[in-house]
């Protein structure tokens, strides 16, 4: 038995600890707002937070995790108003959609370590694909995200 | 399709609730089996195919096409809403049934997402539909109130009658209404373009809540109760067999897995294809390999299971094959004997009287469209039915490989369309949809969910093709164009000679030659722009060649050959020839205003510019753009990226944030084309696995964007695929005027780095 803390709740699980992080939460726990994009840590389409650090959860074992807590898209906030799913939503960010969960994750752990991050350092902080190519979005969001927990909103 | 119909298409499983409280519902008929499905089907009469009106005044509006992220849950609704006159903020939406479309005729007119067709296609048929729905309803109130219809106008979900004010919701007259007559499309009026409620804004995606909250249930992410999930290994070279499998081996893992061999097939075609028309013409055949899947209680277990199975492959006639050397070859037949499709003038004699001549070859390698999303596909088949969930961009043939690989007939197959992520051409091809029926078919009675890894999806996908092409052309003393003439060899793929002969800068004499060479082993797949993305970079690249031979002007020469006097005076259809270099010339001058081509530029600078469409026949219904890229050059630090500017005249604008969004993103996937993306080949085998060998950009290669929409009232045309050849264009001439090379062949970053 395993136990891991997720968007604030406890598990026990009885699964291998060699399975990714990805596929406990996706197919254990039915949260499948994390998706799966590359299965080698590539993309980042997987990307969550354990203990507040993002992390690449398809190449990221589930035993590795034991004891930690860790937080998925569903639970970053309870009714999806984290200044970057906020920046998100105004700035018109998705496309397809499909990897804007793990960018969100991506860009909610950058600021946290960087409220004003220059262009710059947002280039080299969230390295996560977008196949849709909605980069200057996502450049746009963040600092309009930054600008947002700046002001203590 | 008079009656009304009471829709069975309410099934929601992981409902899709946006912020202002649209649902997105995934359709399921009744169904049979030991594995329950649930059914919360939601009552409605529908009206006329396109429409469904809910006793409590809600109105779903069917989106005939697999949402990929280009928008068209968003966009099909604006334009069928337009005229029906509906809230909305209370609107929903639902995908189509195939099974519908097929059994009312094509009633959706334009299914699959494939060559930029949603807004062009549909933009007369939605706001006609709206249109009629709204006619049968103010009928069936005018009945009612007993009054005549002209007393009555269409508000917000009501018909309200103007002199009293009296109101009727559409549901209390949507029965009514549904036995009325169906109005004459052509003759029911439709607003003029000034009174437009929500064509031509910019309405927020209906799915940007979902999507920021990780709830949009794609393919991936469909489950039922009781389902079992595959992983899937196929043939590691093109047209290898399955040999045989070791099912003991892998006994007693975890999670009852169960072998299921699957055998390779021609699943179909790539695209639709018009009826008496030739499908070798309009698309190409899609072919899967054999490959063994193993079933387990979970898609992790099915992996490792599979890891550890011991099968044996027979390699096939391809064993062999590497695309190094068959790109030799193809330059070879460019060179010698590609047949000549197209002749104006006199080409070969005004070669011998040119003052001077170039000639240079070009290539292009394979590549894979690599949407983020692999490919998946739900199937359940029992009791004589099959019911799939699928996100592919075919899904009428998904829909026909379900009934007919079952061998039951068409109204048996249920096929429920889920969102994409992303597609770009490649779920157009239903290798995945043939793979989960063949599966489901070894597991009657149980839902069973395909997923393929990264990897297999890498190198087992279906290929933008492989292609030489030789230019040669011939100058005056003035330097002017004289003749032009191209000859491509290109591997296995759809008929794309389109890439060459309809590059509209072209003097009076010019020819064409074009071959398919069948020898490729490697499946021919659609990848966004298509031929337009492997050749107008190649055209743009040799006429910048010929120009600098000049020593002239970009604009002014590039510009010369835009000639309508140059146009055969024979040509079947000459005034649309006119009318697209006209189109051609109106961005040219756009794009050289808006793009600033004249501001300076600093040392180590490039610019290039390039303008094109994607009218891939006469009638086809092109957007024109005009795309101007600078780089920053230096032998040591490289190449970046500096800006893109875009122009586009594209029609009538439905949703310009969404023209926006996907003319933004066509530039990042124009440059993960450009500079990043190649698929090899050798003993038979793709080279590369995953995006550490088949990169995509990222954030701190994305340029700065700018991007003018030039007003217009003509009608629709493409977006969707539109930014993708002009930015390779622009971007290969503006490294060379950087001072950087001459790239005659991509991947750029390979070709910077030799």
């Amino acid at each position: 038995m395993l136990e891991i803390e997720v968007n604030g709740t406890k598990h026990r699980l009885d699964v291998d600890p060699a399975v990714p992080l990805l596929w406990v939460l996706r197919d254990s726990l039915g949260l499948k707002g994390t998706k799966f994009g590359c299965g080698a840590g590539l993309c980042g389409a997987c990307t969550v937070h354990v203990d507040g650090t993002a992390v690449r959860s398809c190449a990221f074992s589930v035993g590795q995790a034991a004891g930690s807590k860790i937080t998925s898209i569903e639970g970053l906030s309870a009714s999806g108003d984290h200044p970057v799913q906020i920046a998100w939503r105004e700035g018109g960010v998705p496309q397809c959609g499909y990897c804007q969960p793990g960018m969100i994750m991506a860009a909610a752990a950058f600021l946290k370590n960087n409220s004003a991050p220059s262009d710059e350092e947002i280039a080299q902080g969230v390295t996560n694909i977008c196949r849709c190519g909605t980069y200057n979005r996502i450049r746009k969001a963040i600092r309009s995200a930054a600008e947002s927990v700046e002001d203590g909103q | 399709m008079r009656e009304p119909v009471l829709t069975r298409r309410g099934f929601v499983t992981g409902a899709l609730v946006t912020a202002a409280g649209v649902s997105f519902t995934l359709s399921l008929a009744g169904c049979r089996g030991k594995a329950k499905l649930p059914d919360d089907s939601e009552p409605g009469v529908e009206l006329i195919s396109w429409v469904v009106i809910h006793p409590d005044n809600s109105v779903t509006l069917r989106v005939p096409q697999t949402e990929i992220g280009q928008g068209v849950l968003t966009t099909i609704p604006q334009m069928l809403a337009e005229e029906l006159e509906v809230d909305w903020s209370t609107l929903k939406s639902e995908f189509y049934d195939p099974a519908v479309n097929a059994a009312r005729e094509n009633v959706y007119v334009w299914t699959a997402v494939l060559s930029s067709h949603s807004a062009q296609t549909l933009f007369e048929p939605t706001q006609r539909a709206g249109a009629q729905v709204r006619t049968m309803l103010i009928r069936a109130a005018a009945a009612r109130l007993k009054v005549p219809e002209t007393e009555l106008e269409a508000v917000k979900g009501s018909i309200r009658h103007k002199a009293t004010g009296k109101e009727l919701t559409y549901a209390s007259v949507a029965d009514a209404a549904a036995k009325m007559p169906i109005p004459d499309p052509k003759t029911v009026k439709l607003k003029d373009a000034g009174d437009r409620q929500l064509v031509g804004k910019a309405i927020p995606r209906r799915d940007v809540d979902a999507a920021v909250r990780g709830k949009i249930v794609y393919g991936i992410d469909f489950e039922l109760p009781d389902m079992r999930f595959a992983a899937v290994r196929q043939s590691p070279t093109f047209g290898g067999k399955l040999r045989s499998v070791d099912k003991g081996s892998i006994k007693g893992k975890p999670g009852n897995p169960q072998v299921v061999e699957i055998k390779g097939a021609k699943v179909g075609y790539n695209g639709p294809v018009p009826e008496g028309e030739d499908p070798d013409i309009w698309a190409a055949p899609v072919k899967m390999d054999d490959a063994v899947a193993v079933v387990a209680d979970s898609w992790w277990q099915a992996k490792t299971a599979l890891d550890a199975l011991a099968i044996e492959w027979d390699a096939g006639p391809h064993a062999k094959f590497s695309s190094e050397e068959y790109m030799e070859t193809l330059a070879k037949q460019a060179r010698e004997d590609a047949p000549v499709i197209v002749e104006a003038g006199e080409a070969k004699s005004a070669l011998a009287k040119a003052a001077k001549t170039l000639s240079a070859e070009y290539r292009y390698p394979y590549m894979d469209p690599a949407p983020l999303e692999p490919m998946n596909c739900s199937a359940f088949v029992d009791g004589g039915e099959v019911h799939l969930w699928t996100n592919s961009q075919f899904p009428d043939d998904a829909w026909r490989i379900a009934h007919s690989l079952c061998g039951v007939s068409p109204d048996k197959a249920h096929v429920n369309i889920l969102p994409a992520g992303g597609g770009f051409g490649r779920r157009l091809q239903n290798d995945f949809v043939h793979q989960a029926v063949q599966i489901a078919l070894a597991c009657k009675g149980t839902p069973v969910k395909l997923l393929l890894t990264r990897e297999e999806c890498v190198r087992k996908s279906y290929y933008a093709p492989i292609t030489a092409a030789r230019f040669e052309a011939g100058l005056d003393g003035a330097g002017n164009v004289t003749v032009w003439t191209c000859s491509v060899a290109s591997g296995t793929s759809a008929e794309q000679s389109y890439g060459e002969t309809r590059f509209p800068f072209q003097p009076p004499n010019v020819r064409f030659a074009y071959k398919r060479n069948p020898d490729s082993p490697l499946p021919f797949g659609w990848m966004r722009g298509v031929g337009f993305t492997q050749h107008l970079w190649m055209n743009f690249g040799f006429l910048d060649e010929l120009r600098l031979l000049t020593g002239r002007d970009v604009p002014e020469y590039y510009r010369s050959l835009l000639n309508p006097s140059y146009i055969p005076a024979d040509l079947e259809d000459r005034e649309i020839a006119v009318a697209r270099v006209r189109n051609h010339l109106k961005l040219f001058d756009f794009a050289i205003e808006k793009g600033r081509w004249n501001a300076p530029k600093g040392k180590g600078r490039g610019r290039g510019l390039a303008v094109g469409d994607t009218s891939y026949y006469p009638a086809y219904s092109s957007s024109t753009k005009a795309a101007i890229v600078d780089v920053s050059f230096d032998e040591e630090t490289g190449l970046r990226v500096d800006h893109v500017f875009l122009a586009v005249d594209a029609g009538t604008v439905i949703n310009p944030d969404i023209v926006h969004a996907q003319l933004e993103g066509g530039i990042a996937y124009a440059l993960t084309t450009a500079l990043l993306s190649e698929i090899t080949v050798e003993n038979g085998q793709v080279q590369q696995s995953n995006f550490h060998d088949y990169p995509i950009l990222k954030l701190d290669q994305m340029p700065a964007v700018t991007i003018e929409i030039l007003p217009s009232t003509e009608p629709p045309a493409s977006i969707g695929e539109d930014a993708v050849p002009v930015t390779i264009a622009a971007l290969v001439n503006a490294i060379a005027d950087a001072g950087g090379p001459r790239l005659r062949s991509l991947p750029v970053t390979k070709n910077l780095a030799n």
